[in-house]
């Protein structure tokens, strides 16, 4: 063997220490050093491994801490009276290192030098293809040598558990170019864009604030493209709770008693918001005296088990479900997975890979925890195969448990969405539930009414997904086809609409979901986006405003928070974000524990924006999803590799060159919002 | 003249009589249950050349009679309108022959609230439904039993009509099933030929058997219908 200052040395970056730290101890076995850097969250740790191409090599493996770059407009555009804000859309960009992620880059640069292979281990998605572009910048910079080829790899994971680990070890692959470029072009739309308007908006508006009040209070009034949106979704939902208007209603109902059973039925119409045609109706059933049965029939039902579990599934059943909100619950799954429990938490993919072994996975949930019966179960020939939704990232499996662990060494939230994620994958691996159901038709006079009974013969997967319901309803008396009676009861009901609930967290990210917004990876952020800019905060459900002096009250004015330099454009992963988990969300008004549903309220700035956007035309749309949709899709048409970064960057610039020169012709419209929903009589200001 | 009575098996260009060529019009408007006045027989004259072929002329006609108000259009006979206390509510049930000409003056979605359509056409202002464009707003929820709420707006019918006969009369008519070119996109002023069909309290009980669709438009009440739709619905949900 070679002596030591002779072996090839080999430099691994990771993402974040602790994934540096998880992969150092499974392939250095026990014999890791670990050396201090510039950094106190960052380590070297020094071991030996045998790669199957490379063969022995000492091996360093550190890390960063999420995004090292940072970007912004030259400093002359810094003034924002100095030019018009549209002046960003052409103005050059510097990349730049901030102070204290400098030693991060120094260690990168220095450890370089001696590396005869770069071997990046951040996470497999975008942003780490991105992030691993920046290592390999910086690396070059200590060692041009790298950038000859076949020196530079990157590592392919989608768990941190040994055996997986250290198979992905032994295969890398190469970094994605197309998916570094992808994230090159949102970052610099997001910064183009988001400073244009941010600027524009704030100039056009904040005066007012300034005037109205007297102070200096209002910060500075930002937009983001997926932002407004999201908040778009919010104030639509808010008006039409407050617009609506309850409407009677008049249905008839059956009920017939056989065999000691009282059957409802239910009208085939439903029921009818005009009082003369049901009441017409009712009286003909009535003339009719006789009902006659048109339909029985019983059959086999199911309900289906769950689908394999993606991000925004998580996402909605942690706020159902655990009474998290979604950055919470990503931030717990994310340190799940760094631990090694559960398999990468940001998929879009919800079809297990059929060479994947689950029977295994299986097995190590039978070692314990209030599942392990159930799991046992399962390899006793319960197990079925999963179903396979339509998705499929081809970068990361479905979320999963990779590992066994002790509910009892983990805390109370950790502990509730490893639960979460054991029982779904356990159900994955169920029987539907199986039953049997009745429905029987008649007809009565010229009406049909339906009645129907559910019998639950097994429930197999709803065993262990306690989250789902499906009960046995009351059993129905026989009937059959051709019978008549007088049915016991008929009678006419009103009722009243009611309006819908104002917008819960799960229902915003099925929305953002729907319509293109946010990918797995973002929509969190966004929700949390709107909350810290003051455009909505959250109230548990139940508590709604009283009349229309309740908003008043509770607007806290649309401060900005005092961090914000809103033309940075920081992404979620640079700096401090990317350290360790972040708390549950900004503390707005009537933000307690998280306990309950959750609903999403404007502040009167997020229905003014909202409103006053939408009054400027609807080819404007900022505060509609589309055009962050095809922003979207243009995305991932670089990933793809169908188009090009230049391209699309351009492209989508011209876009919103054109809404910012149409919003500047209506930028009156906006004011006329602004001062109707937030400049009430200055006596009304809680100060 | 024995050509002059053959007006029934005609030839296709017509024998350029302008009484005849009245005549074969009238006959056929007829037989499609809208006679024309004379009065407007004689406007429609003097717009056409006599020597179109006829069965041409049939139809113009009768395109243009179906853009009319029939209450000023068409000859009125008791036995082609309703009878004086069709209306009367006091009247449990009572079965009509018909075919009684109507024109449609309104119509309504009952089985959706109005506010729910109200909403539906301030999203379609707000340009949310525009191809390429469309907002989803309500994503439906797979664990929710409860579908009445989510079906509600995309119901359509049962729908109730206003319609008036040739005499003016004013009458409710209700489907009982769908009926094929009966909902809220049908032409204000379209006209209907009604047969055989129950009156339950002054309300008629229409299905697709009763209803023979002329088709046909009255283009400003049709244009008048469709702007202020948005604030009548409003009204009527308050």
């Amino acid at each position: 063997m070679p002596p030591r200052r002779q072996q090839t040395k080999v430099l691994c970056v990771a993402e974040k220490p602790s994934i540096a730290k998880a992969v150092a101890s499974h392939l250095g076995g026990g014999q890791v050093n670990t050396h201090n850097t510039g950094n106190r969250y960052v380590k070297n740790y020094v071991f030996q491994y045998n790669f199957p191409a490379w063969g022995e090599c000492e091996v360093t493996m550190t890390s960063v801490l999420g995004h090292l770059v940072s970007r912004d407009f030259e400093s002359r555009y810094n003034n924002w009276r100095a030019c018009d804000p549209s002046a960003l859309f052409e103005a050059p960009i510097q990349t730049y290192i901030q102070d204290d992620l400098k030693p991060i880059a120094e260690n990168i640069k220095s450890q370089a030098r001696f590396a005869k292979y770069l071997y990046i281990w951040t996470d497999c998605d975008r942003e780490g293809e991105n992030i691993g572009d920046e290592i390999r910048q910086e690396a070059l910079k200590g060692n041009a040598s790298l950038s000859q080829p076949n020196r530079i790899f990157r590592a392919r994971f989608s768990n941190i558990e040994r055996a997986h680990i250290i198979n992905a070890a032994c295969n890398p692959v190469t970094l994605d170019d197309a998916q570094a470029n992808a994230v090159y072009s949102r970052i610099e739309l997001d910064l183009r864009i988001g400073a244009c308007f941010t600027r524009n908006l704030t100039l056009s508006v904040q005066p007012l604030f300034h005037q109205h009040f007297g102070n200096r209070e209002q910060g500075l009034i930002s937009y983001g493209s997926c932002q407004f949106p999201t908040l778009g979704f919010v104030v639509e939902r808010y008006l039409r709770v407050r617009n609506f208007v309850p409407e009677t209603f008049w249905t008839i109902k059956v009920m017939h008693e056989k065999e000691d059973i009282k059957v409802n039925f239910r009208w085939a119409r439903n029921h009818l918001f005009d009082r003369m045609p049901a009441v017409i109706l009712f009286e003909r059933c009535l003339a009719a005296r006789i009902a006659r049965v048109t339909k029985v029939q019983t059959k086999p039902t199911s309900k289906w088990k769950p689908l394999p579990l993606t991000t925004v599934e998580l996402q909605k059943c942690g706020s159902r479900f655990l009474y998290m909100d979604s950055s919470r619950v990503m931030t717990v799954a994310e340190s799940l997975y760094t631990k090694g429990w559960i398999s990468y938490p940001r998929t879009e993919t919800d079809q297990f890979d059929g060479g994947m072994d689950l029977r295994a996975l299986v097995q190590k949930q039978t070692q314990g925890g209030p599942w392990a019966g159930l799991a046992q179960a399962l390899m006793n020939g319960g197990f079925s195969a999963p179903r396979n939704g339509r998705n499929n990232d081809k970068a990361h499996p479905p979320i999963h448990p990779v590992n066994f662990v002790e509910p009892t060494q983990l805390d109370a939230q950790e502990r509730s969405v490893y639960e979460f994620v054991v029982r779904r994958f356990l159900a994955c691996c169920s029987e539907d539930a199986r039953g049997s159901k009745t429905d029987i038709s008649i007809l009565y006079g010229t009406e049909t009414f339906n009645a129907s009974g559910l019998v639950v013969l097994a429930r197999n997967y709803l065993d262990v997904y306690k989250y789902d319901r499906w009960t046995s309803s009351q059993v129905l008396p026989d009937f059959q086809e051709g019978e008549v009676f007088e049915p016991t009861e008929a009678r006419i009901q009103d009722g009243k609409t009611s309006p819908p609930g104002y917008l819960t967290e799960p229902e915003l990210i099925a929305l953002m979901d729907a319509n293109g917004i946010g990918t797995d990876a973002t929509m969190a952020e966004h929700i949390l986006k709107i909350k810290e800019r003051n455009y909505a905060w959250v109230q548990p459900r139940g508590r709604r405003p009283q009349g229309n002096d309740g908003d008043d009250e509770a607007e806290s004015g649309g401060e900005a928070p005092p961090a914000a330099n809103a033309t940075r454009g920081r992404r979620g992963r640079g700096g401090a974000r990317g350290r360790g988990g972040r708390g549950g969300g900004v503390e707005g008004p009537g933000r307690g524990a998280t306990t309950g549903v959750q609903e999403f309220i404007p502040t009167t700035l997020g229905v003014a924006l909202v409103e006053g956007y939408e009054n400027m035309g609807f080819e404007i749309s900022l505060t509609k999803p589309f055009l962050r949709k095809e922003m979207e899709l243009k995305m991932k048409a670089i990933c793809d590799g169908q188009r090009t970064k230049a391209e699309v960057v351009h492209e989508t610039i011209e876009q919103y060159r054109d809404v910012y020169v149409r919003t500047q012709q209506r930028l009156n419209v906006l004011r006329d919002a602004v001062r109707k929903y937030c400049l009430g009589p200055i006596e009304a200001h809680n100060g | 003249m024995a050509s002059q009575r053959q007006y029934a098996a005609t030839p296709a260009m017509a024998s350029g009589n302008a009484e005849d060529v009245a005549a074969s019009i009238s006959a056929f408007l007829a037989s499609k249950h809208v006679p024309p006045t004379q009065a407007w027989m004689n406007g429609f004259m003097s717009t056409i050349r006599l020597n179109t072929p006829i069965v041409a002329l049939q139809k113009t006609a009768l395109f243009r009679l179906l853009a009319t108000d029939i209450t000023t259009s068409i000859t009125k006979s008791p036995a082609s309108c309703f009878a004086a206390n069709i209306t009367d509510p006091q009247v449990k049930e009572k079965h009509v022959r018909g075919p009684i000409t109507v024109q449609v003056l309104d119509i309504e979605d009952i089985g959706r609230s109005r506010w729910s359509q109200v909403e539906a056409i301030e999203a379609q202002e707000r340009g949310e439904t525009t191809k390429g464009r469309e907002v989803i707003r309500v994503v439906p929820d797979e664990n929710s039993s409860d579908a009445a709420t989510q079906t509600e707006s995309k119901s359509s019918g049962p729908h109730k009509l206003l319609l008036q006969d040739a005499y003016g009369m004013h009458v409710y008519a209700m489907e009982l099933t769908p009926i094929n070119g009966v909902g809220v996109q049908m032409a204000i002023g379209a006209k209907l030929v009604l047969k055989d069909f129950i009156v339950a309290r002054g309300v008629l009980l229409l299905e697709p058997r009763n209803v023979e669709m002329l088709g046909g438009k009255a283009d400003t009440w049709d244009k008048k219908w469709r702007e202020d739709r948005k604030k009548v619905l409003k009204e009527k949900a308050a």
